[in-house]
């Protein structure tokens, strides 16, 4: 690792800080130049940010193979759907609520992780637990809609109706601020570094006095709070809501975001978001030809850059290295 | 008064496997005690079970007169035993201040909601750790090295970054599981001289497992010899050198 004299790479890293703030300034002005379609799709990427964020923070952070993602992200859009169709509370109210009981399912999620179930074992777990979800939302007609699905009501924020996409945008753009903001801060102090900890040694992480059990939960309640607002910002988005919509594909799609971004990288999670959204739409004239596109461009990524496109950008310039990101 | 660390007829089992038998010690503050036999004696399990990590299966364990058999790890970390491990047990991906700062987790006042929220109290608290962890390094003329991965230091270097962070709280006791293996015979000698200044100056209570015999020898207090689980010697350097059953433990019956 070359290392730039202290007080340069402290100077590097503040830079890089400021130049990651200035995305959101300089995204502000972009709805005056796309049309409601282009504008949809950025919209997309804005919902995904937080749903890739919760999902690595659990698989890159914590080091845990959970697959319990689009579990997550179904139970924070059907909470948003319920609560507006079934109790018919205005959208905006119903954001926090998806995030709680996203957050609630996160540490449910966590238990077997608690009682010792690691790799492959948690893995095809938290799978089970995404399709037992899937099965719940057919299965439970009257509220869900079953396998028809549920229309969702048009969002609004705080009365002001969110009918074009660009006003959505503006929207989804403070959610998934809020998001990455709250969780930069969280990975910046012990929390972060307790969770690093346990990644690489959780013998050696209670030796130092965390209460790993503790620490466990709390990263996956924090990791489904994250995915269940993206679950609020994707029913706002779709206004449809079908249990198909939660299925592999959609968890390989965001598990495509997290391993492309940077596993364990913040800054990855978001940049994982943009660019597998966007990548079927480059090739959208020419049906077959997108899922093409997608694999081998995840191909690309992983065989060059194993650490996620993230430390390209590490490459570029050091002062743009994402500091919690461990390769 | 209540010795810093006592161990009384302490028991652990592993099915049919008696891997510690009925073994009593003291340890004082600022006292280097330490537990030397062959491999297979039950010097680690010993370790692991003080740290809480094996449960016993009888006997007691007590820190400054207050039982901890039945405590969790991290609570016994956090009443102020602290350990480094066998294998080196660094966070390999976190630098070494990261390492120390994970070391001083118990006393970085952030909260959860606190950060989240950005409360200004956070931040102050782990900036403040951060100062605290960066001199603690810098003591140990680590400072250059605060800023590497752990995993790209030397050995030497290794060994000497998970003393400080198993020193950052300033624990009253310190369990060390083979620091001098795979040392170089000087880094040796300075690793004694820095263990040895930790107990006369800081007054930690220590207990060493070690091979290197020269080492053991040469800075403790008290040694005692484990075999097949069992204390078989107990007591000063030379007293123990001049056992008979210390040659026997290592080097079977004559």
């Amino acid at each position: 690792m070359a290392k730039l004299p202290q007080a340069a790479a402290l100077a590097a890293s503040w830079r890089g800080r400021r130049a990651f703030w200035l995305v959101p300034l300089l995204l502000l002005p972009v709805p005056a130049w796309l049309n409601e379609y282009q504008q949809y799709v950025i919209n997309m990427m804005l919902m995904y940010v937080p749903v890739a964020v919760g999902f690595n923070l659990v698989v890159g952070n914590l080091g845990l193979l959970a697959f319990s993602n689009v579990a997550f992200f179904g139970i924070g859009a059907y909470t948003t759907g319920v609560l507006m169709l079934q109790v018919g509370l205005p959208w905006w109210l119903t954001i926090i609520p998806a995030g709680l009981m996203g957050a609630i399912a996160g540490c449910a999620t966590s238990v077997p992780a608690l009682r010792g179930v690691r790799s492959f074992y948690l893995a095809i777990m938290t799978l089970a637990f995404g399709e037992l979800m899937r099965w719940i939302y057919i299965r439970w007609e009257p509220v869900t809609g079953g396998s028809m699905g549920m229309a969702v009501p048009a969002p609004d924020l705080f009365g002001w109706p969110l009918i074009t996409e660009a006003r959505k945008f503006y929207v989804f753009l403070a959610l998934a601020l809020l998001v990455v903001i709250a969780t930069d801060r969280l990975l910046r102090t012990r929390f972060g570094r307790a969770f690093l900890a346990i990644k690489s040694n959780e013998v050696a992480a209670a030796a130092m006095g965390i209460p790993t059990d503790r620490y466990i939960v709390l990263c996956f309640g924090w990791s489904g709070f994250a995915v269940g607002i993206g679950g609020a910002m994707y029913a706002a988005l779709v206004g449809h809501l079908t249990p198909v919509s939660f299925d592999l594909t959609e968890l390989i799609v965001e598990f495509a975001m997290i391993m492309v971004g940077g596993l364990g990288s913040l800054v990855g999670s978001v940049i994982g978001a943009v660019v597998i959204t966007a990548a079927p739409q480059v090739f959208l004239d020419f049906p077959g030809f997108q899922e093409l596109v997608f694999g081998v461009l995840i191909i690309l990524v992983l065989l060059f850059l194993p650490n996620g496109l993230a430390s390209l950008l590490a490459r570029l310039h050091p002062g743009l290295r994402d500091r919690y990101h461990r390769e | 008064m209540a010795a810093l660390l006592e161990v009384s007829d302490v028991t652990v089992r592993f099915g049919g496997l008696i891997a510690v038998n009925e073994v009593s010690l003291r340890v004082g503050a600022g006292e280097i005690c330490a537990l030397i036999g062959p491999n297979g004696a039950g010097k680690t399990t010993l370790f692991n079970a003080i740290a809480g990590y094996v449960p016993l299966n009888a006997g007691r364990i007590l820190l400054r007169g207050t039982p901890i058999q039945d405590l969790a790890p991290h609570r016994i970390a956090a009443g102020g035993v602290r350990r480094t491990f066998q294998n080196g047990g660094l966070f390999g991906h976190l630098t070494a201040l990261e390492n120390v700062l994970v070391g001083l987790h118990t006393q970085v006042d952030s909260a959860f909601f606190g950060i989240v929220l950005g409360s200004r109290r956070s931040g102050v608290a782990e900036a403040t750790a951060s100062g605290h962890a960066r001199k603690l390094l810098d003591l140990m003329d680590l400072g250059d090295i605060a800023d590497q991965p752990a995993h790209a230091l030397s050995g030497g270097q290794q060994r000497m970054v998970e003393i400080v962070r198993a020193l950052a709280t300033d624990p009253p006791l310190l369990l060390l599981d083979e620091p001098a293996v795979g040392l170089a015979p000087p880094m040796r000698e300075q690793l004694g001289g820095v263990i040895r200044n930790l107990a006369r100056e800081r007054g930690i209570g220590i207990l060493l497992i070690e091979h290197a015999i020269e080492l053991v020898m040469s800075i403790s207090d008290r040694v005692i010899v484990l075999n097949y689980g069992r204390k078989v010697a107990d007591g000063s350097p030379d007293e123990v050198r001049a056992d008979r059953s210390v040659l026997e433990a290592y080097l079977g019956h004559a």
